[in-house]
Formats: structure tokens, C-alpha cells, sequence
């Protein structure tokens, strides 16, 4: 027996084992694999094998049984993701259902997730900007937070890196403040697009309109047919999963290709409970796993651990790993574990029309969307009675219309022979929110999952800062409008909760500091250093690009650490 | 042939009010004489013409699932106080039909769903989209700047 135990162990020990498969799992698994490591990723969803398990990528509208409307039974059941852009007929099943997986708001927060292999790199929207240091030097140049240990020199050749690989389309913008990077040909601004472009920077001296950054295939290098990739085909039916490898995602990008090396071992429907700690050896030994489907109790080793199981996720876990050294939480010396959760606000739009250039419509379809307008508020100063700025999508379109007032052969003769409307316009804030101690996450002391972890309780919420930089995002929209030219203007506020944004961060933040941050420069736990932590949990600050490439950047960056200090047995 | 007609003159004449319709319903109870009905409303309004109408398309089932799956309880019995009060047309003429549709407001809730399900139907259907309004289900370019031809 004693035998079979040893063999039994050495079964369930890897070199590295990786907690997530999404869009920063899958890059610390292709990078460990890569370097030789045997690797174990753990998700807690069913698996998801690209293009196979993509059910509906090639439907036509018509045979969606509903046209891609979800029953009002499913929207009742689900109020909080169906909240979700996304969440409709074609890809629902990617998404976590409201019953499946609850948690505790003590204020209200739309946690939106995706519990399967390539967990929400299957779904995310796709944008992809760099940090610079106007972004890492925020907290200590604004006095919020705490100052990040690092700078965009740390991370400069990681996002050279793994931009190469994932393939990201963007045109050289020369913006100090969104540095550029090794990109693919952009997709174009649309004539609207690019008439906005011209009066916002002929009017507004510092303020850009760009096209959008995103994780698309515009001109696929070799790297990316060695992936299966082809060129983005302009459908942007993205969320169903891309039958061409179009745009990134784990399942069509890093998982494959770390399978490849041989090294990985992949293991769907594993939850985990906690990261197991030695404390004779005063390290992390391994990973407690339920099984999502048998609910079977089992520990697998390794000996460096990388946490990607998303922001909350992360934080989730690491809260949920108690031992007499770490009582409240793995690495949780500071009290720091779980607070200091901020998000991007995302709550006011504003739209208009515009009358010009009717001689022209859209061909095809933009799978970057648009616009981009970076941040120019704050950026080289402290110049209003709020903290930090907003960037902003900007994006025009022209659509054709039907008067469909009538009933019978006149409405039929409608439709069939639309016209053209003039052109709409609309945009959309990403506000830095300032990371706070009173926004915390934390385990909840009564209730559990049906794997016996404790809910996740979320306290979240906006504040004044948020408040008046919404109405400065949509007063200086506004102006800009107006001086386009754009007539109707329309601002909205939405009421959304956070987390609706789909840009949680923080929980186990970055510092110099182990008295008041969770990981140091490299991702380590500070008192628990075989750990790594690269996904949004790691955000000290959140500055306003979306955040993924960073994670993916972070994540290639911590491996290539970790694997230097395994060899100096430093770990 | 005789047979033929014989059998459509008894099927049309038929009373239908006990058999199940065509589609299977979750939620909501309709027959066939309510199938056959909605049939000719989808129909009154997108008739044939050139090209085949709202029947043809079979518009009305659709509009019966997403009636079915996708409405409110509260939406879906006044849809069906509104079939119900439509019953009266039933048969008519086209012309006939097509005033009574007309004469109800565009807040009627059943007026709304009928016809907002029926253009829906329409526009997404198979035969529109691969004919009319062609949808491009991989259109491998975008221009942002496409000259409309004059």
C-alpha cells in the first residue's frame, strides 16, 4: 500500500501547475511548457476544444431558434448576466448562469464570468492597449494606492513578446502615453471616424482618436499559421468562439500550442479549494482540487504555482488557503489579501448623428470597432478636482432603415428596398477607479458552494471621484461633439453596478512594500515565493486600457522568472 | 385530382379547435384553428407577391415560438385575448383582414408582438437573407469609406 501511495503522489506531481486556463492561464501554460516544464493546468469548467466545441460559430440567424434572443425564462432566471452585452442565443453557453455559481453582494456587483477551458478569452471584446509610465507611475505621483514596483521597462520587452505571438493589429500611433508596439496593420478608421479624428485634433491640442488595438489577425505572420490561425475574416460573431483562430484566445492560441510541447497536462471540472503550505519547508507544495463532477477530494504537487484563476477568483482561493503560518490567507501578512478591488467605470455613453459625408456608407465589418481616444485628462498634470481620467471608444456607423409603419404589400415593398439613414455616432467612457481598502472582496462566514468553499462576499462600489469624473467624461464629449459638428447629442447614464465592466482588479496587489501588498515586483507571494499571481488580482492601480494584455504580458514575464529562480534553487 | 380537392375542400372546412398545432408549445395553448388564423394574419401582413409571403415562410410558427418562449406571461394572455377577438376575420378576405389589423393601435399588444415577430421572422428568414438582403456570414473585408453608388 505504502507503495502504491508513493506512486500515487508522484502520479499527481508536476513540475509547475497553473490554477485557470483563461486568457493569463493560457500564457503562463504555453511559457512553462515551453521551458521544459511538466505542467498541470487546472480549470474548474468542462473543457472547450477550439473550433470542435464551438456549437454554434457557423450558424446563419435563421437557425437560431429564438434569432439569437434568449427565452424570457432564461433573462428571468439570470438577471445579473444577462446584463451582459454578450449574453444572448449564441453564447450563452459560455457564460456562468446566476444559480450556478452564487456569491454574496454586499453592494450591488455583476460579477460576469466564464467557468470553461479558455475560460473568458473566448468572449472578452478584444482590445488590447500597452501600459506606459503615465499609468504605473499614477499612485505615487497622485498619492492613492501604493506605488507599483515596477516600470514599462519591466514589462516593455514581455508585451514585445507576447504581441508577436497573439497577433495584435494597430497602427504605430507614436503616443507617448499608449506606447506602440509590434503590431499587425491596423484596421482603418471609417470615413466619420476619421473626420472626428481630424476636428478633435486639430481642435483639442493633445487629444487623439486612434484606430483600435485589438488581438485580431488583420495580416497573420508565420507564428500565427504555425498556431492554425488564418486572417480575421471580418465577421465579428467573435463570442461563439472563431473557427478561424481570428482573434486570440487560449483555446485557439497558447493552450494548443503548449499541448504540443508535450508537457502539459490538461484537467477540466477541477475546482480548487486551496493552495496546500509546507510550513517545515516554507513554501507551497501543491493544490487542492474537488472534482467539479464527482465532488472527489485530491491534492496535486508541484513545485512552482502560478494563480490565474481570474481577479476574484485568485483572490478567492488565496483567501480560502488557510494554515497555521498564513491563518488568514496565503501570503496575507499585511491584511492587504482581498481589499484595494477597483474596476473601470464604464457607466456614461453618449451619442449623436451627423449629417455630413452622405456620400459615403461602411463594407464589410471592423472587427476592432472603431475608435480609440486615450487618456489626455490628467495626463501630464493634476488639472481637475478628481483623481486620474478616462479613455474612450469612439465609433461611427451607418445603417440602413425601413419605414415599417404600414401592413401589407407597402410594408413588404419597405423592407425590401432599405435607405440609407445619416450617420450615427457614439462613445463610451473607461474611467480609472482608485483603488480603496473599503472595496474588498472576502470569504463569507456561513455560506458554501456545493464544493465546500466558502462564497465569495463582494463589497464594491463607486464614489464621488467616479461621479465627477463621469460628468467631466461627458461634458468634454459633449464639447467635442459639438464642435464636430454632430447634431442630437445624447448622454447617458446608466445606473450599472461594477463588475459589469468585466474589468475587476486588485485583491492581492502589487508593492514594494510586504507590509501593505500581497506580491512584489515579480509576482511572488512576498512570504511564499514559489506562487506566482499574473492575473488581474495583481493590479495595484487600474489605470483605463483594458487590461488583458497585461495580464498576458505579466504572466510570460513571471514564468521566465520563475524558471530562472527554480534553476538558482532559489524556489 | 378529385380526391386531391375533395381532401383540401375537408381539410379547409374542418373544425380544428381540438388539434394540437404543428409545433410543439411550452407555455402558452393554441390549436390549430389559432395556427391556421395566425397563418393568414402573418400573411395579410407580408402577402406573396413577387416573391413568396409570410405563410410561405412559415412567419406564423414563428411567431407562435417566440410568443411561446421569448414574451411575459402578463404579454402573452393579452396576445391571445387579441387572437381571440381576431377570430371574427378568420377566412375573410385579405382587404377585410388587412382593415382589421389596421383599425387596432400599434399599442395593442397583440397588434405589437403579431407584427413586430412577423417582420422579424421576415427579415431573418432563409429565404430574405440568401435573396434579398443578403447577409454575409464571412464578409473577409472591411472599407470604411464605400462609395454609394448613385
Amino acid at each position: 500500500m505504502a507503495n502504491l501511495n508513493i506512486d500515487s503522489e508522484k502520479n499527481r506531481t508536476y513540475d509547475a501547475i497553473v490554477i485557470g486556463s483563461g486568457i493569463s492561464g493560457g500564457w503562463s501554460a504555453k511559457e512553462l511548457c515551453e521551458k521544459g516544464l511538466k505542467t498541470l493546468v487546472l480549470e474548474r469548467g468542462r473543457d472547450v476544444q477550439h473550433v470542435k466545441d464551438y456549437p454554434t460559430t457557423n450558424l446563419y440567424p435563421w437557425e437560431f431558434e429564438h434569432r439569437n434572443e434568449l427565452p424570457y425564462a432564461v433573462q428571468q432566471e439570470n438577471p445579473i448576466v444577462n446584463r451582459c452585452y454578450a449574453f444572448h442565443e449564441d453564447a450563452a453557453h459560455f457564460f456562468v448562469k446566476d444559480k450556478e455559481h452564487p456569491y454574496v453582494q454586499e453592494k450591488p456587483f455583476d460579477w460576469i464570468r466564464g467557468y470553461q477551458v479558455g475560460g473568458k478569452s473566448l468572449l472578452w471584446a478584444r482590445q488590447t492597449q500597452r501600459w506606459s509610465d503615465f499609468d504605473f507611475e499614477g499612485p505615487a505621483r497622485d498619492g492613492f494606492a501604493v506605488d507599483w514596483p515596477i516600470r514599462y521597462k519591466d514589462i516593455k520587452p514581455w508585451y514585445d513578446h507576447v504581441e508577436r505571438f497573439a497577433g495584435i493589429s494597430g497602427n504605430k500611433d507614436g503616443l507617448p502615453e499608449l506606447p506602440d508596439g509590434e503590431f499587425l496593420p491596423g484596421y482603418p478608421l471609417n470615413v466619420v471616424e476619421k473626420y472626428f479624428k481630424e476636428q478633435v485634433e486639430s481642435k483639442f491640442p493633445g487629444r487623439k482618436v486612434i484606430s483600435a488595438r485589438c488581438a485580431h489577425l488583420s495580416k497573420p505572420n508565420q507564428i500565427h499559421l504555425d498556431q492554425g490561425r488564418v486572417q480575421c475574416q471580418n465577421r465579428t460573431l467573435c463570442q461563439r468562439g472563431c473557427p478561424f483562430g481570428g482573434y486570440f484566445s487560449s483555446n485557439a492560441s497558447t493552450l494548443p500550442w503548449a499541448a504540443k510541447t508535450g508537457n502539459l497536462t490538461m484537467r477540466p471540472n477541477s475546482v480548487v479549494h486551496s493552495i496546500l503550505y509546507d510550513e517545515s519547508k516554507g513554501k507551497a507544495v501543491g493544490v487542492k482540487v474537488i472534482d467539479r463532477e464527482t465532488k472527489e477530494e485530491m491534492d496535486f504537487y508541484a513545485k512552482v504555482i502560478f494563480v490565474n484563476a481570474a481577479a476574484l477568483n485568485s483572490t478567492l482561493i488565496l483567501l480560502n488557503s488557510k494554515s497555521n503560518r498564513f491563518q488568514n490567507g496565503l501570503g496575507n501578512d499585511s491584511g492587504a489579501l482581498g481589499k484595494y478591488v477597483a474596476f473601470h467605470n464604464y457607466s456614461a455613453r453618449i451619442s449623436a448623428q451627423y449629417e455630413g459625408l452622405l456620400e459615403y456608407k461602411t463594407d464589410g465589418r471592423n472587427p476592432a470597432g472603431g475608435g480609440y481616444i486615450p487618456r489626455f485628462r490628467n495626463l501630464h498634470k493634476q488639472e481637475t478636482d478628481f483623481l486620474r481620467g478616462y479613455a474612450a471608444g469612439f465609433g461611427a456607423y451607418r445603417s440602413s432603415w425601413s419605414d415599417e409603419s404600414a401592413v401589407g404589400s407597402d410594408l413588404k415593398n419597405s423592407i425590401l428596398s432599405p435607405k440609407y439613414g445619416i450617420w450615427g455616432v457614439g462613445s463610451h467612457m473607461m474611467g480609472e477607479t482608485i483603488p480603496k481598502e473599503s472595496n474588498f472582496v472576502a470569504l463569507d462566514g456561513q455560506q458554501k458552494d456545493e464544493w465546500g468553499i466558502p462564497l465569495l462576499k463582494i463589497s464594491v462600489d463607486y464614489d464621488e471621484n467616479d461621479s465627477k469624473m463621469k460628468k467631466d467624461y461627458l461634458d468634454t464629449m459633449e464639447e467635442m461633439f459639438t464642435k464636430a459638428g454632430f447634431k442630437n447629442i445624447q448622454r447617458n447614464e446608466s445606473s450599472q453596478a461594477p463588475g459589469l465592466d468585466i474589468h475587476e482588479m486588485g485583491g492581492a496587489r502589487m508593492g514594494k512594500d510586504p507590509k501593505t501588498s500581497v506580491l512584489n515586483s515579480w509576482h511572488q507571494i512576498h512570504a511564499c515565493p514559489n506562487v506566482y499571481v499574473t492575473d488581474g488580482a495583481s493590479m495595484t492601480s487600474t489605470s483605463t486600457q483594458n487590461p488583458s494584455l497585461t495580464y498576458m504580458a505579466f504572466s510570460a514575464r513571471a514564468v521566465d522568472h520563475a524558471v530562472n529562480e527554480l534553476k538558482k534553487g532559489n524556489i | 385530382m378529385f380526391i386531391m380537392a375533395g381532401g383540401i375542400m375537408i381539410a379547409t372546412s374542418c373544425d380544428f379547435s381540438s388539434k394540437a398545432p404543428s409545433i410543439q408549445l411550452n407555455n402558452v395553448k393554441l390549436n390549430l384553428d389559432d395556427e391556421q388564423l395566425l397563418s393568414e394574419l402573418v400573411e395579410t401582413i407580408i402577402p406573396k407577391t413577387d416573391s413568396p409571403g409570410a405563410k410561405e415562410l412559415n412567419l406564423h410558427l414563428f411567431v407562435m415560438k417566440m410568443l411561446d418562449d421569448c414574451t411575459s406571461p402578463e404579454d402573452q394572455k393579452k396576445f391571445l385575448e387579441g387572437l381571440k377577438a381576431a377570430e371574427k376575420v378568420k377566412g375573410k378576405s385579405a382587404e377585410e383582414q388587412l382593415a382589421y389589423l389596421k383599425a387596432l393601435s400599434n399599442e395593442d399588444v397583440f397588434f405589437n408582438i403579431l407584427k413586430r415577430r412577423t417582420i422579424q421572422g421576415y427579415k431573418n428568414s432563409e429565404y430574405v437573407m440568401k435573396n434579398k438582403l443578403i447577409y454575409e456570414l464571412v464578409p473577409g473585408r472591411y472599407n470604411g469609406a464605400a462609395k454609394i453608388d448613385a
